[in-house]
């Protein structure tokens, strides 16, 4: 099946979304997933075009608003695969609320963060996730603020599926979102995507040195020890950074729980007759 | 014909609103017409909270003004409700909790009852002083107390038949006690009717039309409408209570992008947080349908309390301009059928459809004799299912600007809503395209495209206009939503004091049809009635249909307004007239 749209990425020459692009696009044709039942959802910035590239359903939504906009679609129609493209503003800077509530309802979502850790639509400001020291139009003295972990995040957030690749080996993320995808349950799937107009410090050079896959010996049901490699970079001073998976755990979805779209999709719940709404009534006469 | 008012007066927690609601469900069930209106506090214990109850054999459209009983359980209750009385009003307190000595020698009948002993004698628990005190009502209006004893047992039925027995003990030394007389003559016509609030009308008018999703933050006075989508969510709807109210709005809109009607609700302060979404649903062509209901502002205001405040900031909240319908039922069965109806408009347009809802309206009980499911009809609008050869456009350049919408899992017909600029395919004109000739035209046509749906609605629904009572008035109150059930008790009073005074009510204020509603305001003597500083509907109607109303009579104190202060002010204003 074709995923692909006629419409051309406005990315930079170099941007690392090409990656997260190609990533997904794999993805998708590996799950052969009926493209007319997958919803691509995003927010506003860069990597927030993604769903134009695609011939799917979807919506191109508000700065920080395409979880809610996805929880919705979920809601009325489980049958849906709704994948959110998005990135670091979107995510853990405006839209922050909305990824812990969607973690703790484990609704049925994959989340896909193409962090660059810079504001690039809006021509380079510090995002959520600058490293202190950046400088940034927004920062020129500096980045004073600590950056969030969205990965500690999500894991204390109850994310059932946390992890993160590095859109410079677009085959490893594209496991990741394949999994992320099949994975029952809400995914959180943040993707080193670096900047290469605006970032001067977070390079693909600054990412190859320093990113490394966590090998077979890291058990992703270990809560415990996923929340120790999610502080890694903390750790380390920024040196060692870790992609694959960090955690992966079974809990019913919210779907599965709201009782009735646990009997089915709530699109397929049939219109109420008029002797529904007089029963609805009774009690008030 | 009798039409009385009960007032029930004590401290948050002392039952009030049970005594209030079962009162009025008596009466309902008599075969009266009954309004229930609430006075609260935000606070959840102590302070002053009272219910009133207006019952009548006669059809009534507002809560009533005066006290012909009051009902006061604490002290509180005497000093703050007194100045409320009618001459001649019924006063019983209860004897040990508050004395009503101030109100000796006025002409009150004043009437001590020992409620709580009463209560702990017959029913075993002070609580029960509520049902005593309901028993010697019934008797002084003259009421079956056989009515009340059904709704006791089957109130009390799970908590086992002593309990029920207690209740109907209690509700009869309250019936019986010494010295209470029938005083009214009540004629029940013998069919029991709803009784209903706002919230809930319009909660289950958007059941009927199938609406099957509901998401919302907590906030009064809306959240009663949250409370029957919870408790009913068995009946194969879905509620979400969300984090914010940006995300209800924007769960709101994917849910309804996925084809199920969808709705959230909320007031003011939680609007305001909406309004980003609100555009999206105006970009994307999303059919939602939005509750805000007032309370008094600005900021967090007055949450208890009623206003008018918001209807020009729900008109144009939002940047940029896209078609929107603004709905102000006018009474609590009108708030059944503008839900329904609500869905048909916004789908039939694509276009967010506001109701524009108050804390009185939305928490007030009324009587409703029967509702009208053939009214409640379902038109889904234009929806595509079947692909064609070329790309499926969806927002497609039409005469009446509306274009087919496809429902996602449908085959072929594949599209990404975008809240930028974009083609009738949903490509973006917002990027790379920015100022090229190509994206300056389509930016017109869609623009067009999309406000076009403005004529079309005003072309094709006959809703848009104002409603008269009382044609050839040589006055007329206008006003909007909830103030158009006083303000048509008032006219019929003035007209009983030898006034010609008819009342001109919008319930669809927006788009309005300016031609026909400048034919059937100009020329009359207007006074526009409403409950803000401003007069926001004369504004709309100067802006529209360039009718100036000089002559308003506005309330801004929080309290619901009411015939008699209509009444008041409109004779005031008629005679320098």
């Amino acid at each position: 099946m074709n995923y692909s749209s006629s419409v051309k990425p406005v990315f930079c020459p170099g941007c690392g979304d090409f990656g997260v692009h190609a990533a997904l696009l794999r993805a998708l044709t590996e799950l052969n997933i009926d493209k007319s039942s997958v919803a691509i959802v995003s927010g506003i910035g860069c990597s927030s075009s993604m769903p134009h590239l695609f011939s799917t359903y979807g919506m191109h939504s508000l700065h920080g608003r395409p979880l809610p906009v996805a929880t919705g679609m979920r809601l009325a129609n489980s049958k849906l695969t709704v994948i959110v493209t998005t990135g670091d503003g979107d995510a853990y800077g405006i839209g922050s609320a909305h990824l812990l509530h969607v973690a703790r309802r484990n609704v049925d979502i994959t989340m896909i963060v193409m962090n660059n850790q810079i504001y690039g639509l809006t021509t380079g400001q510090a995002s959520p996730t600058s490293l202190i020291g950046a400088k940034t139009v927004s920062t020129p003295f500096g980045d004073i603020e600590e950056p969030i972990n969205p990965l500690a995040v999500a894991l204390s957030a109850g994310a059932t599926y946390v992890a993160r690749g590095f859109s410079g080996d677009p085959m490893h993320a594209a496991e990741l979102i394949k999994n992320g995808i099949l994975h029952k349950g809400f995914a959180l799937i943040d993707m080193l995507s670096p900047c290469v107009t605006f970032n001067t410090l977070n390079t693909y050079d600054w990412f190859r040195k320093r990113v490394y896959k966590l090998g077979a010996d890291h058990d992703p049901s270990n809560f415990g020890k996923a929340i120790e490699k999610a502080m890694e970079p903390e750790a380390t001073g920024w040196e060692k950074i870790p992609i694959g998976l960090f955690y992966q755990t079974k809990r019913p979805t919210y779907e599965e729980l709201d009782v009735t779209t646990k009997n089915g999709p709530l699109i397929e719940t049939p219109m109420p007759s008029s002797g529904d709404v007089e029963k609805a009534l009774e009690i008030y006469k | 014909m009798a039409d009385i008012v009960i007032r029930i007066a004590a401290s948050n927690g002392d039952g009030v609103e049970s005594s209030g609601s079962l009162l009025s469900k008596i009466a309902a069930r008599s075969g009266l017409n009954a309004y229930y209106s609430r006075g609260y506090q935000s606070v959840i214990r102590g302070g002053h909270v009272w219910s009133q109850v207006r019952i009548s054999d006669a059809q009534i459209y507002s809560q009533g003004d005066g006290i012909d009983i009051l009902v006061a359980l604490n002290q509180d209750a005497i000093d703050n409700q007194s100045g409320q009385l009618n001459s001649g009003a019924f006063v019983i307190y209860d004897t040990s909790k508050a004395n009503a000595d101030v109100l000796k020698g006025k002409g009150y009948k004043l009437v001590g009852m020992p409620l709580i002993e009463l209560a702990v004698e017959n029913a075993g628990d002070p609580i029960a002083r509520n049902v005593v005190s309901i028993g010697a009502l019934l008797k002084i209006l003259g009421l079956d107390i056989k009515v009340f004893e059904k709704i006791l047992s089957e109130m009390f039925l799970r908590k086992g038949q002593a309990v029920v027995d207690n209740n109907v003990k209690a509700a009869n030394a309250g019936y019986n006690f010494a010295g209470i007389e029938k005083a009214y003559e009540l004629k029940g016509d013998g069919k029991a009717r709803y009784i209903i609030n706002g919230n809930t009308a319009l909660a289950i008018g958007a059941y009927a039309s199938g609406c099957k999703f509901y998401a919302a933050y907590p906030m009064t006075p809306a959240s009663t409408i949250m409370n029957w989508f919870a408790a009913n969510e068995n009946r194969g709807v879905v509620f979400k209570q969300t984090e914010d109210e940006i995300a209800a709005i924007n769960m709101t809109i994917g849910a309804a992008t996925a084809g199920v009607r969808a709705m959230c609700g909320t007031s003011g302060g939680g609007f305001s947080l909406m309004v980003e979404g609100l555009g999206l649903a105006g970009m994307t062509e999303t059919p939602i349908v939005v509750v805000e209901s007032q309370r008094t502002g600005p900021s967090t205001g007055l949450p208890t309390k009623t206003e008018q405040g918001d209807m020009l900031f729900v008109m144009h909240a939002s940047q940029g301009e896209f078609p929107r319908i603004v709905v102000a039922p006018r009474s609590v069965d009108e708030a059944f059928y503008v839900a329904a109806d609500a869905f048909n408009l916004a789908e039939r347009y694509q276009c967010p459809v506001i109701i524009l809802m108050d804390l009185f309206l939305s928490e007030s009980s009324r009587t409703v004799d029967s509702f009208d499911f053939s009214k409640v009809k379902v038109d889904r609008g234009k929806i595509a299912t079947a692909a064609g050869s070329e790309r499926f456009k969806r927002y497609e350049i039409t005469p009446d600007g509306v274009s087919p919408r496809s429902i996602p899992g449908t085959q072929g017909l594949e599209f990404i809503a975008a809240s930028d600029e974009h083609d009738e395919y949903g490509d973006l004109v917002s990027d790379v395209l920015a100022g090229l000739e190509v994206s300056v035209e389509t930016r017109r046509k869609m623009h067009e495209k999309r406000m076009r749906k403005v004529d079309t609605m005003l072309k094709n629904e006959n809703v848009f206009v104002p409603h008269v009572d009382t044609e050839g008035a040589d006055y007329y109150l206008v006003c909007f939503g909830s103030t158009t059930g006083a303000a048509l008790e008032a006219a019929e009073r003035l007209r009983a004091a030898g006034k010609k005074v008819g009342v001109i009510s919008f319930n669809y204020l927006m788009p309005m049809d300016k031609e026909k509603t400048k034919m059937l305001l100009a020329g009359k003597k207007l006074i526009d009635v409403e409950c803000n500083y401003t007069g926001q509907l004369a504004y709309l109607l100067a802006a529209n249909a360039g009718i100036d109303i000089e002559h308003k009579i506005l309330r801004y104190d929080g309290e619901p307004i009411t015939a008699a202060y209509i009444t008041e002010k409109a004779n005031e204003i008629m005679l320098k007239w």
